[in-house]
C-alpha cells in the first residue's frame, strides 16, 4: 500500500497529464457527436461578446464590397421584377389571382436577419458564429441563407448567440436539386477550396449540363425548395462509379459573409411528426 | 503577486491575438501562426509540471472555446507541456543548476532554437493531424505541419525580440 502511493506521488504528473488528456479528447468526440453543450462554444456569453465587439469593428472593412454587392443585386432584380411584372400582365389580368400567389410563396416562411461575428473557411470542420440566439426566435435545425445563396444550417443556441454548421464541414449534408430537371442528390464538402463542394450520388440517367443552377430541394424540412445553391462545375463518376459525381461552385462566398438571413418555417412540425411517424411504424 | 498578475496578462493578451487576429490568417491556405503556445514556452524553469500541466490545460481549452475546436488545441498544449521539460533538459547541454526563464538571452540561440522548433512541430503536429482527421492526406498534412511550425517559430522570435530585449537590459 505504501508503494503504491510512494509510486503514485512519484508519478503524479503522469496521472494529472493523462487526467487532462482524457478530457480533452472527451470533448473532442462529444462535441462531434452532435451532442456537445453550447457553453464549450463560441455561442456562450464570454465569446459571444468578443466576437460582437470586434466585428463592430472590423464590419465597416467590407461596406464597400458589400456595398457594391447590394446595388449590382438590386439592379438585376429589379429588372426580372420588371420582366415578371409583364409576364404577369400577359397570362392572368386578374389581379386578386397575382395577390393570393404572392402570399401563399412568403406564407410558411419568416426571415430573421443575423450578423456573422465568427467565420472560419480553414478547417475540416467549420463552424459560423451569428448575433442572434433562441430570443430573437432562432432555433436548432433552422436553415440559414446569405443574399447569394444557401449558408448552412443551425446547430447550436443560446440566448442571444447561434453557432451554424455551415456547408464547409465534413458533417454538412444538404439535400438539392439540378433546377432544370429536377433530380436531386445530397450536397456535401471535401476539404479544400471553401469555393466548391460535391454532390456525389447523382444517378446515371439524369440531365444535367456543365453550367446549370443547382437549387435546395425542399424534400428536408429546413430548407423550402429553390433557395440557390451554385452551378455545375465539373462532373466525374463517383467511387462506386454507379453514379456521377458533380463539382458544384457555390454561389455563397464564405470567406465574406457577414450578414445572414434564418428561415423559419412555421408548418415545419407537421411535416416532421408525420414523417417520424411513419419511419416509427417501420421499426 | 506581481508575477502572478503579469502572467494573467501575458495569458489574456496571448488568447486575444490569437483567436482575433491569428487565427484568420492563412497563407494560401496554410500557414497559420499558433502563437499562444509561447505562453507555455516562456514558463520558468522550475516551475512545477502539475501547474504548467494546468495554466496550458487552460489556455487550451479558452482558445479551443473562442474557435469552436474543443479538445484539439487542449490536447496538443497539454502535451507540449508535458514534454517541455525533458526536451529543455536535453537541449541545454551544461549543468544549469538555478531556475531560469527560457529565452535567448539566458540560453544562448541555439539551444533556444531547438527547443522552441521541437515544441512547436509537436504542436503543429497534434493540431493538424486531428484538424484533418476526417479527410486524411499525406501530402497536404505534412505541408499544414511545416508551413504552420515555421511561421509561427516567426512570430515567437518577434515576440521574444520586442518584449524579452526589455528584460536584459534591464538587468545589465
Amino acid at each position: 500500500m505504501r508503494n503504491l502511493l510512494d509510486f503514485l506521488i512519484k508519478y503524479k504528473h503522469w496521472l494529472l497529464f493523462i487526467f487532462l488528456e482524457v478530457i480533452s479528447f472527451v470533448l473532442l468526440f462529444r462535441f462531434n457527436g452532435y451532442q456537445g453543450s453550447v457553453f464549450f462554444t463560441s455561442a456562450n456569453v464570454v465569446t459571444g461578446k468578443v466576437y460582437q465587439m470586434t466585428n463592430n469593428l472590423t464590419g465597416y472593412f467590407h461596406l464597400k464590397t458589400i456595398n457594391s454587392d447590394l446595388v449590382q443585386h438590386n439592379a438585376e432584380l429589379s429588372i426580372q421584377l420588371e420582366h415578371l411584372k409583364e409576364a404577369y400582365k400577359k397570362l392572368t389580368a386578374d389581379t386578386t389571382v397575382i395577390e393570393q400567389m404572392k402570399q401563399e410563396a412568403l406564407m410558411d416562411c419568416r426571415l430573421i436577419k443575423a450578423n456573422v461575428i465568427n467565420n472560419s473557411t480553414i478547417h475540416a470542420n467549420n463552424f459560423i458564429t451569428i448575433d442572434k440566439g433562441e430570443a430573437d426566435g432562432v432555433q436548432k435545425e433552422m436553415g440559414v441563407v446569405s443574399g447569394s445563396g444557401i449558408v448552412g444550417i443551425v446547430y447550436q443556441t443560446s440566448a442571444h448567440y447561434a453557432v451554424i454548421i455551415p456547408v464547409l464541414n465534413s458533417k454538412s449534408s444538404i439535400s438539392c436539386k439540378i433546377r432544370r430537371s429536377d433530380y436531386f442528390g445530397f450536397l456535401k464538402w471535401e476539404g479544400g477550396s471553401p469555393e466548391f463542394a460535391y454532390i456525389k450520388d447523382m444517378p446515371r440517367h439524369s440531365i444535367f449540363e456543365v453550367g446549370d443552377t443547382i437549387v435546395t430541394s425542399g424534400h428536408s424540412a429546413i430548407f423550402p425548395s429553390g433557395v440557390l445553391v451554385g452551378t455545375v462545375d465539373d462532373v466525374g463518376d463517383s467511387n462506386d462509379g454507379l453514379s456521377y459525381s458533380i463539382r458544384v461552385k457555390l454561389f455563397t462566398d464564405f470567406a465574406r459573409l457577414n450578414e445572414v438571413r434564418v428561415i423559419e418555417r412555421s408548418n415545419i412540425e407537421e411535416q416532421l411528426e408525420l414523417e417520424e411517424s411513419v419511419v416509427n411504424k417501420e421499426r | 503577486m506581481l508575477e502572478f498578475l503579469e502572467r494573467i496578462g501575458w495569458f489574456v493578451g496571448l488568447v486575444l491575438v490569437q483567436v482575433l487576429v491569428l487565427s484568420h490568417v492563412h497563407i494560401y491556405g496554410y500557414a497559420t501562426p499558433f502563437l499562444y503556445i509561447f505562453f507555455v514556452l516562456s514558463l520558468n524553469s522550475g516551475i512545477d509540471r502539475n501547474i504548467l500541466l494546468i495554466w496550458a490545460f487552460a489556455i487550451g481549452l479558452t482558445v479551443d472555446i473562442f474557435c469552436n475546436t474543443p479538445g484539439m488545441h487542449t490536447a496538443a498544449i497539454t502535451l507540449v507541456a508535458f514534454l517541455r521539460q525533458p526536451i529543455l533538459k536535453g537541449v541545454v547541454i551544461k549543468e544549469v543548476e538555478e531556475e531560469f526563464e527560457p529565452c535567448i538571452s539566458t540560453m544562448g540561440f541555439f539551444p533556444y532554437l531547438k527547443y522552441t522548433l521541437l515544441c512547436t512541430l509537436i504542436f503543429c503536429s497534434v493540431v493538424e493531424m486531428i484538424d484533418t482527421f476526417s479527410f486524411f492526406d499525406l501530402k497536404e498534412l505534412g505541408l499544414k505541419i511545416i508551413t504552420d511550425t515555421l511561421i509561427t517559430l516567426v512570430c515567437i522570435f518577434c515576440v521574444e525580440a520586442v518584449f524579452r530585449r526589455d528584460k536584459s537590459e534591464e538587468r545589465f
